[in-house]
């Protein structure tokens, strides 16, 4: 599923608001209590280079048979998301950062298939299986908040909003209006600069005469 | 000054080139040396001969080559003499080839020597040198180095050339019993795209001196401490920040703007601001997933570590 580009920050009670993790987005298959496979988008398997989240992911479900839809991300030691600790990641070098991996969706569980179900279902299914650990976690997300996000999110640093609609189905390809990808617009500059300078023009004859 | 480790001459065809070698790198770790553990004195190695049960001085020892199992054939400084080899003083080239790097063989290197002309062979010297750079060469030789005969390239090296000893065929491990499936591999446009992107944000300019053996410096403080007297402590560890720490500072910084927002409403309407917000959020999920697809997930307020 892809999704959108969206135009701005809005307010939506059929949208869930989440932060658009600036990690790469991953797709965790977890079966027979193991973590078997982490594809990553555009790459190959990156379980080799995350291989920390298979001790951790499985412990951490209270499920099997199950495709968690997330962020790969990589924290330096102050706990800060790195871009170039995660490149380093991916390129294998297991020292690099710490591994962390945020699950927004949950595609399959109990080794059935919940592409055809709503987001809302999903995703509640999804906090219900997934406990939050050292590397692990579900996304924070706002129901129909995304203005107020949007401002949170600035003071965080990151640049944009993932918004879904809960009534939205999984789609392979284009989500449509189903997932949108939001950018924060910067925040507005409420005192603007005065023009202080007030050129005085030489008066016409006819004024003087 | 330095000291040459081997004095010959460089010959190809009617040329030759006098030349001396040093030994361009050294083995950076730190050295321990075997102690008894009761006295703390250097122990010994001694050379002991089991078929007369006594230890033995090395002045009393030869070569000998294992030529079936248990049988032995004594080799002497003579018979090492004798070899007609043409290479026991000369670094005899072979032929030239393109200096790429996957030249093959040439990847399986042992060591690096500095090659110093003798003042006679100086022009010669690096007229051979501008001709292997200009033309982006390698001359492929062999030398007999420590008693062996060794297969080695020469490449021109900043001011001088670099003499690189590399394995001999048979001394290549061979790669079949490895999995290898670089042809079963099926790699997508939107995968080598990435893949390029990747490698192309990584590329710069490797310069040896950007790099440091950063546990031998920090194995030759911990020496330097003891020295001193001082009882190394180990290195406290940094707990680390997980990621729920990142998710209660976000959830942190969503609490600070929507405390904003309320006093701006408290402000601007005179009154204060309603809770419809936070309570719509927190409100929970049911037990069921099928019955929640009309509902919305709750605003998580999960734990931090």
């Amino acid at each position: 599923m892809q999704p959108m580009a969206g135009v701005a920050p809005f307010d939506d009670p059929r949208y869930l608001f989440e932060p658009w993790w600036p990690g790469v987005r991953a797709l965790a298959w977890i079966d027979d209590g193991r973590l078997v496979r982490l594809q990553a988008e555009g790459l190959a398997d990156a379980l080799t280079s995350f291989a920390e989240l298979a001790d951790e992911l499985p412990g951490r479900l209270m499920d099997d048979g199950v495709v968690l839809d997330g962020w790969l991300l990589a924290l330096d030691e102050g706990g800060w998301l790195d871009s170039d600790l995660l490149r380093r990641r991916l390129a294998g070098d297991r020292a690099a950062g710490r591994p962390g991996f945020v699950a927004s969706d949950l595609v399959w569980s109990g080794g059935e298939d919940w592409h055809g179900r709503r987001f809302a279902a999903r995703r509640a299914r999804l906090e219900a299986v997934l406990l939050d650990g050292d590397r692990c976690v579900v996304s924070h997300a706002l129901r129909g908040e995304g203005t107020l996000l949007a401002e949170a999110l600035a003071r965080f640093g990151l640049g944009a909003i993932s918004a879904r609609r809960l009534d939205a189905r999984y789609r392979f390809g284009a989500a449509g209006e189903g997932w949108l990808r939001v950018p924060i617009a910067p925040a507005e500059i409420t005192e603007r600069p005065r023009l202080a300078l007030i050129q005085r023009l030489p008066l016409e004859e006819s004024d003087t005469g | 000054m330095a000291r040459s480790m081997w004095r010959g001459a460089i010959q190809f065809g009617l040329v030759t080139i006098p030349v001396k070698l040093y030994l361009a790198t050294e083995q950076g770790g730190i050295g321990f040396n075997l102690l008894h553990a009761s006295c703390l004195n250097r122990i010994q190695m001694k050379v002991y001969c089991p078929y007369h049960d006594e230890v033995i001085p090395r002045s009393e020892t030869v070569r000998g080559y294992e030529y079936a199992k248990g049988k032995y054939v004594v080799v002497t400084e003579e018979d090492i003499d004798s070899v007609p080899l043409k290479t026991v003083r000369a670094i005899e080239i072979e032929m030239f080839i393109g200096a790429s790097r996957d030249a093959a063989g040439t990847q399986f290197v042992k060591q690096a020597y500095y090659l110093e002309p003798e003042q006679i062979g100086a022009k010669a010297f690096y007229l051979l040198k501008s001709v292997l750079a200009e033309q982006n060469k390698s001359a492929i030789c062999k030398i007999v180095l420590k008693d062996r005969e060794q297969l080695a390239a020469l490449n021109p090296f900043s001011t001088t050339m670099l003499l690189t000893t590399l394995h001999w065929p048979d001394e290549v491990r061979s790669m079949e019993e490895l999995s290898l499936p670089e042809d079963q591999i099926e790699i997508k446009a939107s995968e080598k795209k990435m893949a390029e992107q990747l490698v192309a944000s990584m590329t710069g300019d490797f310069s040896a001196d950007d790099y440091a053996d950063d546990y031998r410096q920090a194995l030759m403080a911990v020496i330097e401490r003891k020295v001193a007297g001082e009882k190394p402590e180990p290195q406290a560890r940094a707990e680390p920040t997980n990621i729920t720490d990142l998710m209660a500072a976000l959830e942190a910084s969503v609490a600070a703007a929507r405390t904003e927002r309320s006093a701006e409403k408290a402000a601007g309407s005179g009154k204060p601001a309603k809770a419809t917000r936070a309570s719509r959020a927190k409100k929970a999920p049911k037990a069921d997933a099928e019955a929640e697809e009309a509902e919305a997930p709750r605003q998580r307020r999960r734990k931090t570590a």
